[in-house]
């Protein structure tokens, strides 16, 4: 009780899901379908966002999530916290299917057998900072932006276009599009930490 | 503008995926050199990029897709208890069984062992005390003789020297069947480790002298021998004779004789 108190909910939610993960080593299926129930709904909602299609978005969020339940010891905890893993997870795995569908070259390798080994460093303050809070400063933000800056964005995260394509997507000059998308991110990231 | 930090200003388009293909292979090989501020920057920039998931309208699934995953992992789980079970051919709570009963018998072999050693220890032990007995015996049985053939009326007394005070005295008393006691007084050691031998002299001149028993005198010059199996016959002997050998004793005399007395 007494640690408890100094332990702030965000610090738990991620000590909780490390928890979970290793219940999926034991074949844990309590254990997944908790985990479902805390991220599946974040996880579809990104997924949707890129792919746009409710049968394509289901597929790929089974496919994630089959990929944790099969691969958990391939999930390694010093790698950085387990949300920002998973959404990113999830989120390359939308753009590969998006990437196979209009047959663009695709840039990343196809990751359908392991997890990604990426590594995430979360700031200090993403312990004081719970999903909704961070869900609403990030779309009051990027309603702030530009249209055109907010614009190169979108078609950055959601559809995996390079600085290039973007540039010729938007007729912008490509230094413009690099300091927008710049800009707009090192803005996410001081807004969240004021937020916190 | 330095290297490292054009690397930096790269991170938050390289965690997006929005670098042209010529950076980002630019920017992974200056990350392989092992840099760990660019490698930082990346991770950090990775956090950030993810945090734009909560841009996306909020949409849950639909309940079916929570119901197909649901009956796959119970299926995955259940085969690969089988397999597992299949493979040890031996449930979790048997391997249970199965240390403890290695433990028992490791704990009873160590027990065994310890048993082992305490019982050739006592049985050492138990063999000194035996041998330390059969030698106080044997003492006592050659003390017993010892004074039998001092006492006995039929022991012959032989004279191997005999003067004043401070002169040495050796005495030699004969039983035929008991043996020969030497004793002795103000004897001087022999130098060195050399030794007194007892010598029988034989009656019949064309035979050599037969070598006996050897002894050094203690501190004050004093010493007694039982010979309790006399290399020959009172009968035959002419006298006992004694002179100073190498340790261990001579087949032949090597010294004059310092002392000797006749049987009769």
């Amino acid at each position: 009780m007494f640690l408890a108190a100094f332990t702030s909910p965000a610090n738990r939610e991620v000590s909780a899901d490390a928890t979970l993960m290793r219940g999926l080593l034991q074949n844990d299926v309590g254990a997944f379908e908790r985990l479902y129930d805390r991220h599946s709904r974040l996880v579809y909602s990104v997924v949707l966002r890129i792919l746009q299609q409710a049968g394509t978005a289901e597929e790929v969020v089974q496919d994630v999530f089959l990929q944790l339940w099969r691969n958990a010891a391939q999930y390694d905890q010093s790698r950085g916290p387990f949300v920002p893993w998973l959404l990113t997870l999830a989120r390359n795995k939308a753009l590969d299917t998006l990437r196979r569908k209009s047959e663009r070259q695709r840039r990343r390798e196809d990751q359908a057998e392991e997890l990604p080994p990426v590594t995430i460093a979360a700031p200090q303050y993403e312990k004081a900072l719970d999903e909704k809070r961070a869900a609403v400063k990030v779309r009051a933000l990027m309603d702030s932006l530009i249209p055109q800056q907010k614009k190169a964005i979108e078609l950055a995260y959601f559809e995996g276009l390079s600085h290039s394509e973007i540039a010729e997507a938007l007729k912008e000059p490509l230094g413009t599009v690099k300091s927008w998308i710049r800009n707009g991110l090192l803005r996410l990231k001081e807004e969240l930490q004021a937020t916190s | 503008m330095s290297t490292c930090q054009q690397f930096r200003e790269w991170a938050e388009a390289y965690a997006l995926g929005a670098l042209d293909a010529s950076q980002r292979a630019a920017l992974e090989s200056h990350l392989a050199t092992g840099c760990q501020d660019c490698r930082k920057a990346v991770e950090e920039a990775r956090w950030v990029v993810s945090q734009l998931a909560h841009w996306a309208p909020e949409t849950a699934p639909s309940v079916l897709l929570k119901g197909r995953l649901l009956q796959t992992v119970r299926a995955e789980a259940k085969a690969a208890e089988t397999a597992t079970q299949a493979q040890t051919g031996t449930p979790w709570w048997m391997w249970g069984a199965i240390a403890a009963l290695l433990l028992f018998a490791v704990m009873t072999e160590r027990a065994t062992l310890q048993l082992r050693t305490e019982l050739r220890e006592a049985e050492h032990q138990a063999a000194n005390y035996q041998k330390e007995i059969q030698d106080v015996e044997a003492k006592l049985e050659l003390a017993k003789r010892e004074n039998v053939i001092l006492t006995d009326s039929a022991s012959v007394k032989i004279k191997l020297a005999e003067a004043g005070p401070e002169q040495p005295r050796v005495d030699a008393i004969w039983h035929a069947k008991l043996g020969i006691v030497l004793t002795a007084e103000n004897i001087p050691a022999p130098a060195g480790g050399r030794v007194f031998q007892l010598w029988l002299i034989p009656k019949d001149p064309n035979n050599k002298p037969v070598p006996s028993a050897v002894v050094r005198p203690d501190e004050d010059g004093r010493f007694t021998l039982l010979v309790a199996n006399p290399p020959g016959d009172m009968a035959e002997t002419r006298s006992l004779a004694i002179t100073e050998e190498p340790a261990g004793g001579s087949l032949l005399p090597t010294s004059p004789v310092k002392w000797v007395g006749t049987t009769r």
